[in-house]
């Protein structure tokens, strides 16, 4: 009775919304599209009419996708408002991953002047500065002067802890992505304890899809790190989220790992999801871990494409299945942002004038 | 209108190639034919026609057309309605000239879209400056006041632009408001050009100051160029209005041809085609064919009758005046063919619930009110986007107004007083519990008066599809269905009996001598369902199954069936009660909030809680009134006789909406 009160209203609305949502004929034509102004008009009398206003009134497709993240965040917090307490905390954790998202966007720009020495100018305006989960102060990340500034705006915040444990200097000499990956590692980690804090059916939704999400995303790290690096297990490490069958094993076969890292490392995929390593197989053309430009990115889109698709399955076996559970919740999310990605990649696609073709690739449509 | 679905013939004519476009143009204007593929030829015959094949294929047409429709809605303007003067006038279709117009048009389109782009992004880069100021968060602002000692101030100010900030460089000493993110490549500016601090303190302490107060304005009239910028976009597409018009019409009518001619099949000199009239236009129809092909051709019809049912498309001819429920009726399916036309009933049925459950003049003139604003203010602005209150709604408020107005003078209910003298009886009396005359004395006559009224419609329901039944010659439904004949007689008998049972007040059951012989033969000839069924099978040669599986459906099929029209029955008989519910919800939310406005003892108070009590009850009793109506058409009255095995009719003309392959 509690999973019925608790999920039934909340179930209808957004099984409503899921109905009307779904238009490929939207993406279709935006991509047909020849121009970016005409791309946009397509989004007229749908549900992200307000977003061709806002091009309208600017011009500025930055301004668009900011518009975007803004409803986006507006979703969040009305689902969240639908929801029990526990089910509302673990929404509020997958927000979170909009925070964090956000906040490397303001890191980036502060990077960008202070290591760079860009000017960075309008495009402060684009960042969110409003609440999404915690109380960050954005406007002293994009102005800090010192890294000390930059780690003192997240103080009393939960991100805290991972800026302390980097400085000037080795942002400076490693880039933005050892921090990015420590914010990522910190939400995931976030995410397990909150998927620990859900009851019985919840938990058990919760776990069968961000397990195979963590799974499928570590392996996109593998391929992509494998592209600038000779795989070894200190590296390895560093970028592996501590989640999920993949970094179990590779955790649990760490002494073999030093040996000879591929063949291991391809060992644990093809025991779990031999169709990528399958996959993958067609796509090179040696079997050295080093891969050409071209072999990797078309093996992070193939994995992609492979991580879209079981997203998609299991999402759908959600929506056909038990509809008193937080599974129609995180399928209505699935959705809501599949599309938005879709929607953004098609804008930015029609920005660069890329042609139909190219577009379709990028989609993998 | 006829009280069935309109007769069909299909007509399949052979015209020479010569003739073709001229028959393609006649029929699109009279827009009455619904094509069909010609596969149903013999084989030897469909390889000697060729498919057809177009100069410009249906897809570049579509494609374009929508670009230029984007467009058109991009500046506003109206997508033209085809007519007869168009096809006449046809101009040459061009292609390429299309496009380059379009490429052109695009491309001055997304100049201003860039010009915007750039102003946008002055405006974001001071509006933070402004906002830092405003918020006193001068940490992050670089504030600089004085003047440069060598070089032009005018390259200065260039070189400090192009770092983003405020500059006042038309006075003495000159004002730098810029972020302190920046101040590096300001100091580096500034140094190349000798910048020197002013001393005057008066001057170092109002530059902040004047600095915002100038770049306020500066966003003001930024923003302003800005509005003016989105809307030259719209006039940029205004000024080819006629040419987008042309254009637009231009392709359209080759799609409309293209999608005509994709029906065709082709010898080497003639044309075949096919397709569904309307009885009552096909004489017209041949006509139009013989005329324009000066007689050369020949046209042959095919009778509906001569093709299963179901293959034969739909259209039903209902006037004016019940356009609004032929939509309910086509939400719900479309009937089949030859079948009676629901649509009338339906308006009857719904507007009798709706006027029941919501009887009230003042509330149901205000209803109307509503409908009749709204369907004004969409037809002076046709572009106008529907609202909460869309058109269809506007359309049926005109007729659910008046129908709860009268409502409101049978029941003498006016904004939920009783202003008037009640038609027939005081119904918020009745519900208050008040001593009323006549025949009406509680809630519960009321609630008799529904199922009174649902007994009618389920029978009327009955009726109709017995009359379905006996057109489409299916007489063993007409007999053993339980919506047929023998249905009929045990809901008549049940009726009969309850009636009889509530007359004596509850105490004894009814007899009469009919009784036994009614029940006896309608369970003996639901008994007999299967076997007969059987029996047809068998003479008409189809696979009847085993006599053991005749024995076990004829037992099963029996109780089910008996269970399902005594449950059944009861249930639709006993749903009209809502009617009665809603319309007591109604009398009795309006006695409350009558109450209510007598508590504060304050006129004006007493008028604000009276209108406020309308505007909740209309909004909310109006639309629990209209759904139960609806649920009450589709569940109650619909499953008796509409069966929505039907195709719509989708002629195709120069009007038609939506060309799909």
């Amino acid at each position: 009775m509690g999973r019925v009160s608790d999920y039934s209203f909340i179930n209808a609305k957004l099984r409503a919304r899921i109905g009307i949502m779904h238009d490929p004929q939207l993406v279709d034509s935006m991509i047909k599209a020849p121009s970016l102004t005409e791309a946009v008009a397509k989004l007229d009398g749908t549900r992200y009419q307000q977003l061709s206003e806002v091009y309208r009134a600017t011009g500025d497709l930055q301004q668009v996708e900011l518009a975007l993240l803004e409803s986006e965040i507006a979703n969040y917090r009305e689902v969240m408002g639908y929801l029990p307490q526990s089910s509302s905390s673990f929404v509020s954790v997958l927000l979170e991953k909009v925070e964090i998202d956000n906040i490397k966007n303001a890191i980036r720009l502060w990077y960008s002047a202070n290591v760079m020495h860009h000017s960075i100018s309008y495009r402060s305006a684009y960042i969110y500065k409003s609440l999404i989960v915690h109380p960050i102060n954005y406007d002293a990340i994009i102005n800090a002067g010192t890294y000390s500034d930059l780690a003192a705006a997240f103080h009393g915040t939960p991100y805290s802890g991972v800026l302390s444990a980097f400085t000037f200097d080795s942002l400076a000499a490693s880039g933005l992505f050892p921090l990015e990956i420590a914010l990522d590692h910190k939400w995931f980690s976030d995410l397990e304890s909150a998927i620990g804090k859900l009851s019985g059916k919840d938990r058990q939704i919760a776990e069968a899809i961000y397990s195979v999400d963590v799974d499928l995303k570590n392996i996109l790290m593998i391929t992509r790190y494998s592209y600038s690096y000779h795989l070894d297990a200190e590296h390895l490490a560093s970028v592996i989220i501590p989640m999920g069958y993949i970094a179990k094993e590779i955790e649990r076969r760490k002494a073999a790992l030093s040996d000879d890292p591929v063949a291991v490392i391809r060992e644990i995929i093809a025991f779990r999801y031999p169709q990528i390593i399958e996959e993958i197989a067609h796509i090179r053309r040696t079997s050295d871990d080093l891969t050409t430009v071209e072999e990797n990115n078309r093996e992070i889109v193939r994995i992609e494409e492979y991580l879209g698709e079981r997203r998609k399955k299991e999402y759908n076996r959600i929506l056909t299945g038990d509809p008193f559970t937080i599974g129609v919740v995180l399928s209505y999310f699935f959705i809501c942002s599949s599309e938005e990605s879709v929607i953004r990649a098609v804008l930015s696609g029609k920005y660069y004038r890329w042609s139909e073709d190219k577009i379709r690739e990028r989609l993998g449509l | 209108m006829s009280m069935f679905t309109r007769k069909m013939r299909m007509l399949t004519a052979v015209v020479l190639e010569k003739d073709r476009d001229n028959v393609v143009k006649a029929l699109l204007e009279k827009g009455v034919m619904e094509f069909v593929h010609i596969d149903s030829l013999p084989a030897d015959k469909m390889h000697k026609l060729s498919a057809h094949s177009s100069e410009v294929p249906k897809a570049v047409l579509s494609d374009m057309r929508i670009r230029v429709e984007t467009l058109m809605r991009e500046g506003g303007i109206r997508i033209p309605e085809l007519d007869k003067k168009d096809i006449e006038e046809l101009p040459k279709l061009d292609i390429d000239d299309y496009r380059r117009t379009l490429d052109k048009l695009t491309l001055s389109l997304q100049s201003v879209r860039d010009n915007q782009k750039a102003i946008n992004q002055d405006i974001n880069s001071i509006s933070e400056i402004i906002r830092y100021a405003e918020e006193k968060k001068e940490e992050y602002l670089d504030l600089r006041v004085g003047v440069n000692t060598h070089g032009s101030s005018s390259d200065l100010l260039q070189r400090l632009k192009m770092v983003g900030g405020i500059f006042l460089f038309d006075r003495k000493p000159f004002i730098s408001l810029t972020l302190r993110r920046d101040s590096q490549r300001i100091t580096d500016a500034m140094d190349k050009f000798g910048w020197t601090e002013s001393t005057d303190a008066d001057a170092q302490k109002s530059a902040e100051g004047e600095a915002v107060a100038a770049a306020k304005a500066w966003i003001e009239s930024s923003k302003s160029d800005l509005d003016k910028l989105s809307k030259d976009a719209a006039l940029k597409i205004g000024e080819r209005e006629s040419e987008l018009r042309s254009m637009w019409i231009s392709l359209r009518i080759h799609e409309l041809c293209e999608h005509v001619e994709s029906y065709f099949s082709y010898t080497k000199n003639t044309t075949l085609f096919s397709g569904w009239v309307p009885e009552d236009d096909s004489e017209s129809v041949e006509s139009i064919i013989y005329s324009v092909t000066g007689g050369r051709c020949i046209v042959e019809w095919t009778n509906a009758d001569e093709v299963p049912r179901e293959e034969v498309p739909v259209e039903m001819t209902s006037p004016k005046i019940f356009r609004p429920f032929e939509r309910m009726v086509q939400n719900y399916s479309t009937p089949e063919y030859g079948s009676i036309n629901p649509t009338p009933f339906t308006a009857i049925a719904y507007l009798c619930m709706f006027a029941l459950m919501f009887a009230d003049l003042g509330q149901g003139f205000i209803l109307l009110l509503v409908g009749i604003i709204g369907t004004s203010i969409y037809k002076k602005n046709p572009m106008k986007k529907d609202g909460i209150i869309s058109r269809y709604l506007c359309n049926l408020l005109l007729y659910l107004g008046p129908a709860s107005m009268f409502g409101g003078l049978l029941f003498g209910s006016c904004f939920g007083f009783s202003l008037i003298p009640a038609l027939w009886f005081n119904f918020d009396a009745v519900v208050e519990g008040e001593t009323v005359g006549g025949i009406i004395q509680d809630i519960y006559d009321i609630l008799g008066i529904t199922i009174r009224f649902g007994i009618i419609v389920i029978f009327l329901g009955l009726v109709l599809n017995w009359i379905n039944l006996i057109r489409k010659r299916r007489f063993y439904e007409l007999i053993f269905d339980k919506n047929g004949l023998v249905g009929g007689a045990l809901y008549a008998l049940g009726i009969w009996f309850a009636w009889g049972f509530v007359g004596s007040g509850y105490k004894t059951f009814p007899s009469s001598w009919f009784m036994m012989p009614v029940l006896v033969s309608a369970l003996v000839i639901i008994l007999l369902k299967e076997p007969v069924g059987f029996v047809i099978k068998k003479v008409r040669k189809e696979d009847a199954g085993s006599i053991g599986h005749l024995v076990m459906s004829t037992i099963m099929e029996f109780l089910v069936e008996v269970l399902e029209i005594f449950s059944s029955f009861l249930s639709n008989t006993l749903s009209f009660m809502r009617v009665a519910g809603l319309g007591i919800a109604h009398a009795s939310l309006m006695a409350a909030f009558y109450d209510m406005a007598d508590m504060p003892g304050n006129i004006i108070a007493k008028i604000l809680i009276m209108i406020l009590g309308n505007v909740l009850v209309i909004v909310l009793e109006g639309l629990s009134a209209g759904i139960q109506s609806l649920r009450l058409n589709y569940y109650e009255f619909f499953t008796k006789y509409f069966t929505g095995h039907g195709i719509a009719f989708r002629p195709v003309g120069l009007r038609s909406k939506v060309v799909s392959d």
